[in-house]
């Protein structure tokens, strides 16, 4: 039994209906989905273990646990909630935003203009009478290419480096490992500092990528133990049987079980790639390029924004844009870490089953908070 | 507990980890087209000096010889980086050897204060959290940390540096000890470094600590729902017993090798944190070398930091062997 | 809840036996849900006689497992336990176990009676090898040191095991037979009077299965103790068990001797049981699931809880639930059709192969039916 305080199938007595019309060629005395093998050494009640899937049926699972099961759990956790609306939020901001709010040049304003004294300029003006709110805005669309671009690449190098060593396996596995094990040890941003100082880079698809350069060897090392659980389950035991192609597999098989772990992994090296850069921005050791939250701050920084009143405004605007964008993906990263944790979709998809277990049911947090921990800043 | 194999393999890794990254600032200071050396012998010839004196010059800084063969170059400075020679710095005209020794410990001391108070104030968190799960408390302080760490660290910096510093001046602005306070092992230096250390450090734990304490808590709150510890109860275990020998060990554990990874990003920090606090430790001089080109200094640096963090994973990864007997049985899949 | 008014309908002497090592009488097992309470055990009587062997059978949810919390009162949170559950060490003696303090409890589990899980694999702690999970129990439980370990070895050595190499092994060194096995003997170490078994076999292969169903057996017999063993594995546990309870809808609904179940179940639910049961000599087709679904412990159905399932079930079963009736004086089903039922739903067991009843199964009727 599995006490359960949830509402929607505690115990797997009462995801009965939902499976029923699926069993009802072949029904039996237990009720829980996956079509048990018949292995004959197996009683019917015998339904923890060896619960193997077809592939339309995998593809209905892909389909429930990423789109049905997600939103629910989304709408009903707040935290990933806030973290979706800030995150979506700042979308609208860097595309449409920039539509409505004018750029702001030298003398638009008084200098120094207190936040919330004109409608003219709600956050005020900066020492050379910039409006701080345009330049908040403006900023956004770089922040979020810089963003996207190394989220992106980390993402595409840890898949390919993860994936393909995972699925090869021997030497080329070593190898590929011992690779990122070293990249792993450098440790990110007095490599990202050095890189920054000889490539000088401008674009912020390059500083992106730069930012985060070593950042996808961790994740690709997550992602391969998930690769090497993934390649002895007996659909991708079966496709290799039948002498499917190695693309094919990877791309049918084995991609559309780690994307969770991707998705969830886009989200924080978005957030590390922010805040690595505003960092480094703020102390000047990337080129500027335009209007950018880390320049405001450094300016800002520089004529003593950190001990002169009349400067706060100025100083703690893009301070607070920062932190606000930053819980923002650190919720959602969160949230979508719940989502796709097994033991809690459970509660929420429906194909899923519950052994007669009498252990605890209360359960909610994930343990994957240690990817937390790995970020530099 | 730790096999041979383990052992040997652990010390291989390390060893090519180390050449790797000698190869790999070599190349960058080499290979880069207007990277350091060019950068060097441009301003050399800008000074007008012939091109033989250059080369020695370059040599001197740079301890690469622009007139060798490129594998004779690769080859003296291998040699000379495991000699310890990393040559001088053209900013401060001192080797950079010497510079950054004189920094290192206050890094290292930063560094280390920083994670022990990160760990020991996450880990016992965490677990209180855990123990209390879905009281106010843990729901209270499970936002606190979540907020926490979605502040970057050198806001958290800045923050205190204005308050603490500048406006209630509680606590130095710059520098690692007072001006004329001798150095030596008297209350006077000590109390006076640990002044000028306390808010470097307290940004980087205030920083960090909320981290830990949700992924001890996560580890935590799983660990209480595991089979073992139901029939640890059952065997009418202590529930001293049972906290020690079995929920925390079994929670940190799995912690310690993220916690010697983020004693090196914690030394990479500094870049940031010393420059906040003008704190002349080697994040300071890294960045002093970047803002002045001055290439040497910013190799030497990256290549100490980063052995540094060698080290440090290299102990992280044998002491791990005796303290959980799992390892050496599977790969290092903790992070 | 809807049924069950009164579960004091049944008498004592339905599952009274000569000499109770421990009596459940009128125990219940609720949990308070968003959608109301869920009674995961309804008020269930029964007698564990010294020495037997107790299998108890169910299908996953019908709260076997909960029985075999509550006879240690180990019902995890936010669980609630009510009834009376009384030990009794010697024929003269009794414990009222639902009212122990909390440091009688501690002394209680394990050394008077001790339990395996259905985890075995995760049932040690991963980071502490086998003999620290021994210390600490005869430690815990303040026994000789010397004497504890003595018994821990002798224990081992019956189930086949190396003493010195299993107690310097980590868990992760050991396979699953060995940490099964050296589970039951760190649930012997004590010497408990009774061992309860939950699904011990459950993650063991079919050859493993049947070597410690065999080891158990032995060490049942070398150590005189009780045994209660709990599965879903009804052929599993009649190879084994002196008498069978069939758990339904978190009651029994029918207690007798092993021997006679097989040969004579009276309750429809035991007899589809049996015809569900897949074996190495049925054949595919003659295997007959169950069908419907398992009730929900928040809404059990009004009168008889299995009717909805039942072939046999008439108006009288969906308004009233049964009491037990006496097949034969140690036989008892809750069931008011137990004399129609063997010919409403033969079965075949595998000693006895032959006769198809595929043409039996057309009458069987009621809208549920057995199919293939």
């Amino acid at each position: 039994m599995k006490p359960s305080n949830d509402d929607d199938g505690g115990t797997d007595s009462t995801t009965g209906d939902a499976t029923d019309e699926r069993f009802d060629e072949w029904t039996r005395a237990e009720t829980d989905g996956g079509s048990v093998s018949r292995d004959p050494s197996q009683s019917p009640f015998d339904i923890v273990s060896d619960v193997e899937q077809t592939r339309s049926e995998r593809y209905r699972m892909v389909l429930d646990s990423m789109i049905v099961a997600p939103g629910k759990i989304l709408w009903n956790d707040w935290r990933a909630k806030l973290g979706f609306l800030i995150t979506f939020a700042f979308v609208l901001i860097g595309t449409v935003g920039v539509w409505y709010v004018d750029r702001s040049f030298a003398d638009d304003g008084e200098i120094l203009l207190r936040p919330f004294e004109t409608w003219a300029h709600p956050l005020g003006t900066d020492s050379m009478g910039r409006d701080i709110l345009s330049e908040l805005v403006h900023a956004t669309p770089a922040m979020l290419e810089m963003m996207f671009a190394g989220a992106l690449f980390s993402m595409g190098m840890a898949v390919f480096w993860g994936v393909f060593s995972g699925y090869k396996g021997g030497s080329v596995d070593r190898f590929m490992m011992a690779v990122a094990d070293i990249m792993m040890t450098i440790p990110g941003l007095p490599l990202v500092v050095v890189l920054a100082a000889i490539l000088d880079p401008s674009s912020p698809w390059m500083i992106g990528i730069i930012v985060v350069v070593n950042a996808w060897a961790g994740f690709a090392r997550a992602l391969r133990s998930e690769v090497l659980k993934l390649r002895h389950e007996s659909y991708v035991e079966a496709s290799r049987t039948i002498g499917i192609a190695v693309p094919a597999i990877l791309v049918k098989d084995i991609l559309p079980n780690v994307m969770p772990l991707i998705v969830v992994n886009f989200v924080t090296t978005a957030r590390n790639v922010i805040m690595m850069a505003v960092g480094l921005y703020f102390l000047g050791l990337l080129p500027n390029t335009g209007p950018n939250w880390g320049m405001m701050l450094q300016t800002a920084y520089g004529q003593g924004g950190v001990y002169r009143p009349d400067l706060f405004h100025w100083f703690y605007a893009p301070m607070v844009t920062i932190v606000i964008l930053s819980l923002g993906l650190l919720l959602l990263g969160q949230g979508l870490d719940r989502i796709f944790n097994p033991r809690i979709r459970a509660r929420h998809a429906k194909h899923t089953g519950g052994g007669d277990s009498d252990a605890d049911g209360e359960d909610e947090e994930s343990t994957s908070n240690e990817q937390y921990n790995r970020g530099g800043l | 507990m730790v096999s041979t194999q383990y052992f040997i393999k652990r010390t291989a890794m390390a060893v090519v980890t180390f050449f790797v990254v000698i190869s790999l600032t070599f190349a960058m200071i080499r290979l880069m087209p207007g990277g350091p050396l060019d950068y060097i012998q441009s301003q050399m010839a800008a000074a007008g000096q012939a091109p033989g004196e250059i080369a020695a010059e370059v040599e001197r800084f740079s301890s690469i010889n622009p007139q060798e063969p490129l594998w004779q170059q690769y080859l003296t400075y291998m040699a000379n980086t495991l000699q310890g020679n990393l040559g001088e710095s053209m900013w401060y005209n001192d080797p950079v050897a010497e510079i950054l020794g004189n920094a290192m410990p206050w890094t290292i001391f930063v560094s280390i204060i920083s994670m022990i108070l990160i760990y020991l104030i996450g880990i016992s968190m965490g677990a209180f959290m855990a123990y209390v799960e879905g009281s106010r408390f843990d729901v209270s302080w499970s936002t606190v940390s979540i907020l926490l760490t979605s502040v970057p660290f050198y806001v958290i910096a800045v923050v205190l540096l204005w308050y603490l510093g500048y406006n209630l001046e509680w606590f130095p602005t710059s520098g690692h000890y007072g001006r004329g306070v001798e150095e030596g092992f008297n209350w006077e230096f000590i109390s006076s470094v640990m002044h000028h250390g306390a808010l470097p450090i307290a940004s980087l734990t205030l920083a960090g600590f909320g981290a830990t304490a949700l992924a001890m808590r996560g580890n935590a709150i799983q660990i209480l729902g595991e089979d073992y510890l139901r029939v640890a109860r059952l065997r009418a275990l202590s529930q001293r017993r049972i906290a020690l020998r079995y929920v925390a060990r079994n929670a940190v554990l799995p912690m310690y090798t993220s916690m010697m990874i983020s004693l090196g990003s914690l030394f990479g920090s500094s870049i940031i944190l010393e420059q906040i606090f003008q704190y002349p430790g080697v994040g300071y001089f890294m960045y002093r070398a970047i803002s002045a080109r001055d290439y040497p200094l910013m190799m030497g640096t990256f290549l100490f930091i980063t052995a540094g963090v060698i080290i440090g994973v290299y102990i992280a990864d044998l002491t791990y062997g005796y303290v959980d007997p799992r390892a050496g049985s599977g790969d290092r899949e903790a992070f | 809840m809807t049924t069950n008014e009164s579960p004091t309908q049944v008498t004592d002497t339905d599952v009274d036996v000569a000499d109770p090592i421990l009596s459940v009488r009128n125990t219940s097992v609720t949990f308070d849900m968003e959608r109301g309470a869920s009674r995961v055990l309804d008020g269930v009587n029964m007698d564990i006689e010294r020495k037997e062997i107790l299998g108890i059978v169910g299908e996953s949810g019908s709260g076997k497992s909960m029985f075999a919390s509550a006879l240690l009162d180990a019902v995890v949170d936010p669980g609630v336990i009510d009834g009376s559950i009384t030990y009794h060490p010697t024929p003269e003696e009794s414990v009222d176990i639902l009212g122990l303090s909390t440091r009688e409890l501690k002394k209680y589990r394990w050394a008077e009676i001790s339990m395996v899980f259905q985890g075995a694999m995760s049932s040690f702690n991963p980071t502490m090898n086998m003999r620290g999970h021994f210390e600490e129990t005869i430690d815990a439980h303040n026994e000789n040191y010397e004497e504890g370990m003595a018994r821990a070895r002798e224990l081992l050595s019956d189930l086949y095991l190396d003493p010195d190499r299993v107690l310097d092994a980590h868990p992760h060194e050991l396979s699953g037979g060995m940490k099964q096995r050296a589970l039951i003997a760190l649930s012997m170490v004590l010497q408990p009077k009774v061992l309860v078994m939950d699904e011990p076999t459950a993650a063991l292969d079919l050859l493993m299965q049947r070597s410690i169903l065999q080891l158990l057996h032995e060490i049942k017999e070398k150590y005189e103790i009780t045994l209660i063993f709990i599965t879903h594995d009804l052929p599993l546990v009649a190879e084994l068990a002196d008498r069978l309870a069939v758990m339904y809808a978190f009651e029994f609904i029918e207690v007798a001797p092993a021997e006679e179940i097989l040969q004579n179940a009276s309750h429809p639910y035991t007899r589809s049981l049996l015809n569900a049961t897949p074996n190495m000599s049925t054949p595919i087709e003659e295997m007959r699931p169950i069908s419907g679904s398992a009730p929900d412990p928040v809404d059990v159905p009004e009168g008889c809880s299995y009717h909805p399932r039942c072939p046999l079930a008439t108006e009288q079963c969906r308004e009233v639930d049964p009491d037990y009736h006496s097949v034969r004086h140690d036989h008892e089903a809750k069931c008011f059709h137990w004399e129609q039922a063997a010919d409403a739903i033969p079965f075949t067991l595998p000693q006895q192969p032959g006769d198809s009843h595929s043409d039996a199964d057309s009458d069987a009727g009621a809208g549920t039916g057995v199919n293939n």
